[in-house]
């Protein structure tokens, strides 16, 4: 009787077992396409060939055809264009035309074949085409937007200002995609492995010091915050968003 | 003659007023020295700019201005309404103008602001030591070396725009945006903020050119766009201008006269004193009543009595 008892009590023990190794594994699978997308991390199989995309400058087109965007958009879909017809999938936006301007940001990484197979309207962002009749019907962004502001073609976008209006309205328009600068492009941030300097053997405390050197904003900030105070307004609850003041230092014994 | 007090007061009030249609008559069109013809300009398209404030801290950068006490990429700070000052040559400020959007949400406008480099600057006209300048390029120029610090220009400019360093009180400066004057001179050579400017909210190029964008603009998008280009008259014309989706009065713009500000009182100054004509006038007139009543000697006693 009393080896039975025993045996009883193992069993959620092994249950909770299973749980736990089923969820590690879950965990491990292959993320979505969308953390894809935003992990900085991750690089695509044509990185390189694509950042020797992102070099070229091509000869600018200075005329293009005047039609209408429904005009344009039907006329393309007459022709048969659309994803299958796509040469490069992905493409880093890292034109030396902005860069010998300014170099603030690192290139944003564009999944072409995505935002067309998402768009399915080759029209929305390749609006026009060159009056030329033996360029290609769509051509890149680069192609007809290069330097702002200049003289021939004073109402011409220039490349930074065209990718920008142009992600800038969709993401928002559509509620899809980053809308923060760093969500499309990250900083260009200093290496810090030449700025950081360390003990060889540092403690924790020593890190955190090294950080609050450069960054004691971020120290003043986390002094101010529920997490050091122990109390204040629990702010990204569910259902709790900036109503109800409470932690260790006031109601709660412990609200994690 | 007899001259009494009383008929002295008539005869001078009738030079004064011969005087004064004398001016009013010979009015030639006053004009500032140096109109440039073809000056550089900005044009802001408010229906562009997103409010980044990146043209705050490119202005900043490169005009080496000090630190803001927010970082350029705090959002708060635009949660209330700001001016240029001595520490920051432009300042972008939002408003609520009214308009939803499709989740019900209050639709942002952002209205950059700066010196509006006036064709016929009033501050110009009023600096009476010539620290300020109308260059050719379209800037209005500030020479720190000639200014003796009056302020007059703080008071003068129609858009409120002129600051003043008057925390350091052994070389303060009036501070006020530089058109980037040394960077627009040089060949292909862009105003710090129009060429961060993400979005080309900010256009730069000849006057010319881009009034005749903002009327293509317009033109091709009427529902986007009221048919105002602000700085195209106003004051005279300005080198920045702005064209936008909400009725100026709403975003903070100051309705101006058309008439350049200095008009009136360079009219004033340059008729009444051209040739020195009036102050002659006057003193010949003077000089002329006292010839006439040289002759007579003081008053009797008698004929004082008399009058009275």
């Amino acid at each position: 009787m009393k080896k039975r008892i025993w045996f009883l009590g193992l069993v959620p023990v092994l249950a909770l077992l299973c749980l736990v190794v089923s969820a590690g594994r879950a965990a491990a699978a292959a993320p979505s396409g969308d953390e894809l997308a935003l992990d900085p991390a991750w690089k695509a199989p044509d990185q390189e060939a694509a950042r020797e995309r992102a070099r070229e400058v091509v000869p600018f087109v200075d005329a293009v055809v005047d039609e209408c965007q429904l005009c344009r958009q039907q006329r393309l879909r007459d022709m048969g264009l659309g994803v299958k017809d796509i040469v490069h999938s992905y493409f880093l936006l890292d034109s030396p035309v902005i860069k010998q301007r300014e170099d603030h940001y690192g290139p944003v990484r564009f999944m072409h074949t995505k935002h067309a197979a998402q768009i399915q309207d080759c029209a929305v962002c390749h609006h026009a085409r060159p009056a030329d009749k033996a360029a290609k019907e769509t051509v890149r962004c680069s192609a007809c937007h290069q330097e702002s502001f200049r003289a021939d073609t004073p109402d011409r976008l220039g490349l930074k200002a065209a990718y920008h209006q142009q992600c800038i309205a969709c993401h928002r328009d559509e509620a899809k995609g980053p809308m923060d600068c760093a969500g499309c492009h990250p900083k260009n941030v200093p290496d810090h492995k030449e700025l950081v300097k360390l003990p060889a053997n540092p403690q924790p405390w020593d890190v955190t010091a090294e950080c609050l050197r450069c960054h004691p904003g971020a120290g003043e900030d986390m002094l101010a915050s529920s997490h050091w105070l122990w109390r204040g307004h629990s702010a990204y609850t569910l259902d709790h968003q900036k109503k109800v003041i409470h932690g260790k230092g006031t109601t709660a014994i412990n609200n994690f | 003659m007899n001259l009494t007090r009383r008929g002295f007061f008539r005869i001078a009030g009738a030079a004064g007023a011969a005087g004064a249609a004398a001016a009013a008559s010979p009015s030639p069109e006053v004009r500032a020295a140096a109109v440039p013809d073809d000056p550089y300009g900005c044009l802001v398209d408010l229906t562009r700019c997103i409010g980044c404030r990146k043209c705050e801290q490119a202005c900043n950068r490169v005009n080496a201005l000090p630190e803001p006490e927010r970082s350029f990429e705090d959002p708060t700070v635009l949660n209330r309404l700001r001016r240029p000052d001595a520490r920051a040559f432009t300042v972008v400020n939002r408003y609520f103008p009214g308009r939803l959007d499709a989740g019900n949400q209050l639709v942002p406008t952002f209205v950059k602001i700066q010196c509006m480099h006036c064709q016929e600057p009033a501050c110009a006209s009023a600096c009476i030591v010539g620290a300020l300048t109308k260059k050719e390029n379209g800037t209005v120029h500030y020479d720190v070396s000639k200014c003796i610090g009056c302020r007059y220009c703080m008071v003068a400019c129609p858009f409120e725009i002129p600051a003043y360093e008057y925390h350091d009180p052994v070389t303060p400066r009036v501070m006020k945006c530089t058109y980037c004057y040394e960077r627009i001179s040089q060949a292909g050579g862009l105003p710090g903020c129009a060429e961060i400017c993400p979005t080309e909210a900010i256009t730069f190029g000849r006057r010319k050119t881009l009034l005749e964008v903002a009327r293509k603009r317009i033109r091709d998008n009427p529902v986007q766009y009221l048919d105002h280009i602000y700085g195209e008259r106003e004051v005279g014309g300005t080198s920045w201008m702005y064209i936008s989706g909400i009725a100026f009065g709403k975003l903070g713009f100051i309705d101006v006269p058309e008439t350049p500000t200095p008009r009136l009182s360079e009219k004033i100054q340059h008729t009444l004193f051209a040739y020195l004509w009036s102050p002659i006038l006057l003193y010949g007139l003077l000089g002329g009543i006292m010839w006439t009543s040289r002759k007579r000697g003081p008053h009797s006693e008698a004929e004082e009595g008399d009058r009275r």
